[in-house]
C-alpha cells in the first residue's frame, strides 16, 4: 500500500510541478552561490596580485621619505568566506569582505562600502537558503493541505475509513510519503552543493543540513495539525498560506521596523563628522598639544619629543591622523553597541519564530551574518593598529624604504571558525516541531 | 449591459461577502498592518532629523575654520547627508540600501557609506512594512480571497442558471461582480489613501508637486486593485470548482510577488557582473594617468601645459605667473580626474540598469512590478532618486574643488609650494561664502520619463484585464 501512495502522488500534477520547481531553483541557487564564491574568490585573489605591485610602485617613488610612502600604502585584510556562505549569503552581499587601509585615520577608512546595486540587494539573493526558508514551506503546503479533505471531497473517505484500521496511521503514511520525497530532492541538492561549491563535510554542512530538515519538519507537523482539524480543503489552503506569509513576511518586517525604529544609529554620522575634525582641527592648533594625546596613547614613543612648532614633520602628522580615531572613539563603540544590541534582540526573537530562527542560524553557519561582520571590523582595528605600530618607530627615525622587508606584507587573512552551538541551533525548531505534532495527535485522537 | 442589473448584482455580491464575517477580522488586520507601517514611515522619516542635524554639524566645522590654506580646505572637506523624499514615508524603496552619507573632498570621490542594511541583522532581507508594500503584497491576496468563488460558486449551487434566465446576460454578472469586489477592495485601499494623505498633511513644506505624486501614486494602485478585480473574476469564471480557483489564485500571487521578481533579479544579476572594487578604482586610475596626472612631476600632458602656460604669459617660470601655478594644475587636474570618473561611474550605474532591467522588463508579464516600480519611483526612493543624488553630490564636490583652487591661485603666492602653517592662508570668509550642499528631487517629469514602461505596462494590463472579461462572457457556462 505504502508503494502504491508513492506511486499515486508521483503521478499528481501538483507533486512533479512542485518537485521540478524545488530541483530546478534550487539549482539556479547553487549557480548563483556558486558565482558569490567565486567573485569573492576573485576579489580576494586581485587584492593579494595588486598589493605587491601597489608597494613595489610606491616604494619606487617614494623610496627616500618613509613617511609619505605610507601615506600612500594600503594594506590588505580578507574575510575569506566559508564555503556555506554560498548556500546563505546573508549579509556578505551588502558588507564588503575586503579591507585595504593606509595607517592613517582608521575610522575614516573602515565602513567603506563597496560597490553595490541597492536593487539587488532589495529583492535579495536566490540562494539556497531562500529556496529552503521561502519555496520549501509552500511545497510543504501544496502538498499536504488537501490530504484528508480532498478525500472527503471526493467521496473517497468512507471507504478509506472501512478499509484501514488506523485513520492516523493513513495520514501519517500518507505524510511520510511527502516527505520522504521533499527530504530526496533536498538532499540532492545538498549532495549538488557539495559537489559544486567544494565544501568539506564536517559539522557545520551537518548543522547546516540538519536546520534545512528540522525546518522541514516544522512545516510537516504545522500542516499536520492544521489537516487534523478536518476543516474543508479550502479553509487549510487559505490558513496555511496565511501562517506562511505571517512568519515569512510579515513579523520579520515588523520587526526589523521596530529595530530600525527604535534602535536608530546616528552615532555613525557623528563618529564621520568627529574623526574628521579630529585630525583636520589639529592643523590649526598647538602641535605640542597634539603630541602630547598621541603620548598619552602611546607612551612608548614619548622619546621622540617634541619637534618645533613650526613646519611640517611626520611624526606630528601621524599623531594627528591618530587623534582622528581617538576623538570619534566613543561614538564609534556606541555605534557598534547598537549594532550589536539590534543583533542581539533579532536573536531573542528568532526563538519563537522558525523562519527567522532558521535564516539567521544558516547565516551563523555560514559565517554571513551580521556579528561576522562585526567581528571583522574588531578584526580591522587590530590589523590596523599593529600595522601602525610596526611602522611608527621607523618613521619616527626617518628611516628609508629600504628598511622595511616589503615583501612579508602578503594582504592578511580573517577565517572564521564556527563554533557550533547544537542546542541553540537546533533546540527551537524542535520544540516547534514537537508542539505542532503533539497539537496534531491529540485533535486526531478526539475526531478520527 | 444595464446599469441597473449590474448594480444589483454587484449589491448582491457586497450583500453576501460582509455576511460571511470573514471579511471583519481580515480588515481590523488590514487596519493594525496599516497603523505600524504609518508609524513606521513616519519614524523612518524622522531619521531625516539625524540628518539635517549632522548636515549643520558639519557645515558649523566648515565654517569654523580659521584663516587657511585653500588647499588644506579642499581636504578638510565636508559631507553630504542624504534626506529621505517626503513620500517614502508611504513606500521605503530601495531606501533602506542605499548609502545615506558621503564625504566630499578634493581629488577623492568617495563612497555613500552607512546604509541602514549596513547596521541590519538578517532580518532586514525579509523584506519591511511599509504602506505600499501592504498595498502591493497583502490587497492582492485579500482581493483573491474575497473573489475566488464570485461565480464559481454560483455555478456549483446552480444560482447562476436562475441568474441567467432571469435575464442577465454573462456580462452583466461578471462585470457586477466584478464592480462588487472593486467596492470591497477600496474598501481595504481607501483608508492607506486617506492616511497618506493625513500624513502628507501634517508634513512642513510639502509642494503640489509632492501632492501630485501622491495622487498619481494613488491613481496607480486604483489601476492595479482594478486589473486584480478583474482577474479574479476571470479566474473565478474559468475555474472548474471554487477550490480550483483558490488554488490557480493562491499560485498566482506566489508566482506574481514572490518568486518571478527575484528570480528576474537573480538572473538579471548573474548575466551582467560589475567590475570589483579594485578593477573599478584601478580602471579609473590608470585611465586618469594616461590622460594627465597631476601628482607626477613629469607627466607629458602637464609638461605642455606648463610649457604653453608660461608662454601665453611672457615668463620663463612659474613664479614669474600672476598666479598660483599649483592652483591652477590642480584645477585641471580636478577636472580630468572627476571626467574620467564620472565616465566609470556612469558605465557602472548603466550596468545596475541593465541587471534591472529584467525585473523592469518583466512588468509586462507581471502588474505587481509595474506597480512597484512606479510606486518606488514617485516616492522617491527608487533607483534613479538614488543615482541622482550621487550625481549631485558629486557635482558639488567638484564645485568646492575648483572653488578651492581658484581661491589658491588668486590669493596665495605664485611661489608658494606649501600649505602647512599659519602664512600662505585665504581669509575664513570665504567659507562661509561657499553655498552648502543642498539635494534637489528629481522633478515629477524626469521621474514619469524613466518609468514610462512601467506606465505602459500596467495601461496594457487595464485593456487586458477587460478584455478578457468581455471575451469570457462569450465563452462562458453556466454548468
Amino acid at each position: 500500500m505504502y508503494s502504491l501512495m508513492f506511486r499515486q502522488f508521483l503521478r499528481t500534477k501538483t507533486c512533479i510541478i512542485g518537485l521540478s520547481l524545488l530541483l530546478v531553483l534550487g539549482t539556479i541557487s547553487l549557480l548563483i552561490g556558486k558565482q558569490f564564491l567565486t567573485e569573492q574568490q576573485e576579489v580576494a585573489h586581485q587584492v593579494v596580485e595588486k598589493q605587491a605591485d601597489h608597494i613595489a610602485r610606491n616604494v619606487e617613488y617614494h623610496s627616500d621619505d618613509l613617511g609619505l610612502l605610507l601615506y600612500y600604502l594600503e594594506f590588505a585584510l580578507i574575510n575569506d568566506p566559508s564555503p556555506l556562505a554560498g548556500l546563505s549569503i546573508g549579509q556578505r552581499d551588502i558588507n564588503p569582505s575586503v579591507q585595504s587601509v593606509t595607517i592613517r585615520t582608521l575610522e575614516a577608512q573602515k565602513y567603506d562600502t563597496d560597490l553595490l546595486n541597492p536593487v539587488k540587494l532589495l529583492y535579495g539573493n536566490l540562494d539556497l537558503s531562500f529556496i529552503l526558508i521561502y519555496v520549501l514551506p509552500l511545497l510543504i503546503i501544496a502538498f499536504t493541505y488537501n490530504l484528508l479533505s480532498e478525500e472527503e471531497e471526493s467521496g473517497t473517505w468512507r471507504m478509506i475509513r472501512v478499509m484501514t484500521r488506523s485513520k492516523i496511521k493513513f495520514l501519517l503514511a500518507k505524510l511520510s510519503v511527502r516527505f520522504v520525497l521533499l527530504f530526496t530532492v533536498v538532499l540532492t541538492l545538498f549532495i549538488l552543493a557539495v559537489g559544486l561549491l567544494d565544501i568539506p563535510v564536517g559539522q557545520p554542512l551537518l548543522a547546516f543540513f540538519s536546520v534545512a530538515i528540522l525546518y522541514m519538519v516544522f512545516w510537516f507537523a504545522l500542516s499536520f495539525w492544521i489537516i487534523s482539524l478536518q476543516r474543508n480543503s479550502n479553509f487549510n489552503a487559505l490558513t496555511l498560506l496565511s501562517i506562511w506569509l505571517t512568519l515569512m513576511i510579515l513579523v520579520p518586517a515588523a520587526l526589523n521596523n521596530y529595530l530600525t525604529v527604535n534602535h536608530p544609529i546616528p552615532e555613525a554620522l557623528t563618529a564621520t563628522i568627529q574623526q574628521r575634525d579630529g585630525y583636520h582641527e589639529k592643523w590649526d592648533t598647538n602641535k605640542e598639544e597634539t603630541l602630547e594625546a598621541f603620548y598619552t596613547a602611546y607612551p612608548q614613543y614619548k622619546k621622540y619629543g617634541y619637534p618645533t612648532e613650526d613646519g611640517f614633520n611626520w611624526l606630528w602628522y601621524y599623531a594627528m591622523q591618530h587623534l582622528g580615531d581617538v576623538e570619534s572613539h566613543e561614538q564609534s563603540v556606541a555605534m557598534r553597541d547598537k549594532i550589536l544590541k539590534r543583533e542581539h534582540i533579532s536573536e531573542l526573537w528568532s526563538r519563537f519564530v522558525p523562519t527567522m530562527h532558521a535564516q539567521l542560524a544558516l547565516n551563523r553557519l555560514a559565517g554571513t551574518g551580521l556579528i561576522n561582520h562585526i567581528h571583522f571590523l574588531q578584526e580591522t582595528s587590530d590589523f590596523h593598529e599593529r600595522t601602525r605600530l610596526y611602522f611608527y618607530p621607523q618613521i619616527f627615525d626617518q628611516a628609508g624604504a629600504e628598511a622595511v622587508n616589503w615583501a612579508s606584507f602578503k594582504p592578511e587573512h580573517m577565517t572564521t571558525v564556527t563554533e557550533i552551538n547544537w542546542w541553540s541551533t537546533l533546540g527551537s525548531l524542535v520544540i516547534g516541531a514537537l508542539v505542532f505534532t503533539g497539537l496534531a495527535f491529540v485533535q486526531s485522537r478526539s475526531v478520527l | 449591459m444595464r446599469k441597473e442589473i449590474i448594480l444589483l448584482i454587484s449589491r448582491q455580491f457586497l450583500a453576501r461577502l460582509f455576511k460571511s464575517r470573514a471579511v471583519y477580522p481580515l480588515l481590523g488586520i488590514m487596519l493594525i498592518l496599516l497603523i505600524y507601517a504609518a508609524i513606521s514611515g513616519v519614524s523612518y522619516h524622522d531619521h531625516n532629523h539625524f540628518r539635517e542635524d549632522h548636515q549643520e554639524m558639519a557645515r558649523d566645522s566648515w565654517e569654523g575654520n580659521p584663516d587657511k590654506h585653500p588647499h588644506r580646505m579642499a581636504h578638510f572637506g565636508t559631507f553630504a547627508f542624504r534626506l529621505k523624499h517626503p513620500l517614502s514615508m508611504f513606500d521605503f524603496g530601495i531606501e533602506s540600501y542605499t548609502g545615506n552619507a558621503v564625504f566630499l573632498e578634493a581629488h577623492k570621490q568617495n563612497m555613500v557609506n552607512f546604509s541602514e542594511a549596513s547596521f541590519s541583522t538578517g532580518l532586514l532581507r525579509f523584506g519591511e512594512l511599509s504602506m505600499a508594500m501592504i498595498l502591493q503584497t497583502i490587497l492582492p491576496l485579500i482581493i483573491f480571497f474575497m473573489g475566488y468563488s464570485a461565480v464559481v460558486a454560483d455555478r456549483e449551487n446552480g444560482t447562476l442558471r436562475i441568474l441567467l434566465t432571469q435575464g442577465a446576460s454573462w456580462k452583466d454578472i461578471l462585470f457586477g461582480r466584478s464592480f462588487g469586489l472593486l467596492i470591497g477592495a477600496l474598501l481595504f485601499c481607501l483608508p492607506f489613501f486617506l492616511v497618506a494623505a493625513i500624513l502628507l498633511v501634517s508634513e512642513e513644506h510639502v509642494s503640489a508637486e509632492i501632492w501630485m505624486r501622491l495622487m498619481l501614486t494613488m491613481f496607480i494602485y486604483l489601476l492595479f486593485v482594478v486589473v486584480l478585480c478583474f482577474i479574479t473574476i476571470a479566474i473565478s469564471v474559468s475555474s472548474r470548482s471554487s477550490k480550483d480557483a483558490l488554488v490557480k489564485l493562491l499560485g498566482l500571487w506566489l508566482l506574481m510577488i514572490v518568486l518571478l521578481p527575484r528570480t528576474a533579479q537573480a538572473v538579471g544579476s548573474y548575466l551582467y557582473p560589475t567590475p570589483t572594487k579594485l578593477e573599478f578604482k584601478s580602471a579609473i586610475e590608470e585611465e586618469v594617468i594616461k590622460n594627465g596626472d597631476s601628482h607626477n612631476p613629469d607627466d607629458p600632458h602637464f609638461s605642455a601645459l606648463k610649457d604653453s602656460v608660461l608662454k601665453a604669459n611672457h615668463v620663463n617660470t612659474v613664479e614669474e605667473l600672476p598666479f598660483n601655478y599649483g592652483g591652477f594644475v590642480m584645477a585641471e587636474g580636478e577636472r580630468l580626474s572627476a571626467e574620467v570618473y564620472s565616465k566609470h561611474q556612469q558605465q557602472l550605474m548603466d550596468t545596475y540598469r541593465k541587471q534591472n532591467s529584467f525585473s523592469r522588463v518583466l512588468a509586462l508579464a507581471n502588474p505587481y512590478l509595474a506597480v512597484k516600480n512606479l510606486s518606488m519611483a514617485l516616492s522617491g526612493s527608487d533607483f534613479e532618486s538614488y543615482v541622482d543624488f550621487q550625481n549631485q553630490a558629486e557635482e558639488y564636490r567638484y564645485l568646492m574643488a575648483q572653488k578651492m583652487n581658484e581661491l589658491q591661485m588668486k590669493y596665495i603666492g605664485a611661489s608658494v609650494s606649501s600649505s602647512e602653517g599659519k602664512v600662505n592662508v585665504v581669509g575664513r570668509e570665504e567659507w562661509r561664502n561657499f553655498p552648502d550642499f543642498e539635494h534637489e528631487q528629481l522633478s515629477l517629469g524626469s521621474v514619469l520619463s524613466a518609468e514610462v514602461f512601467s506606465l505602459v505596462s500596467i495601461l496594457f494590463w487595464m485593456v487586458l484585464a477587460i478584455w478578457m472579461i468581455l471575451s469570457l462572457s462569450k465563452k462562458a457556462k453556466a454548468i
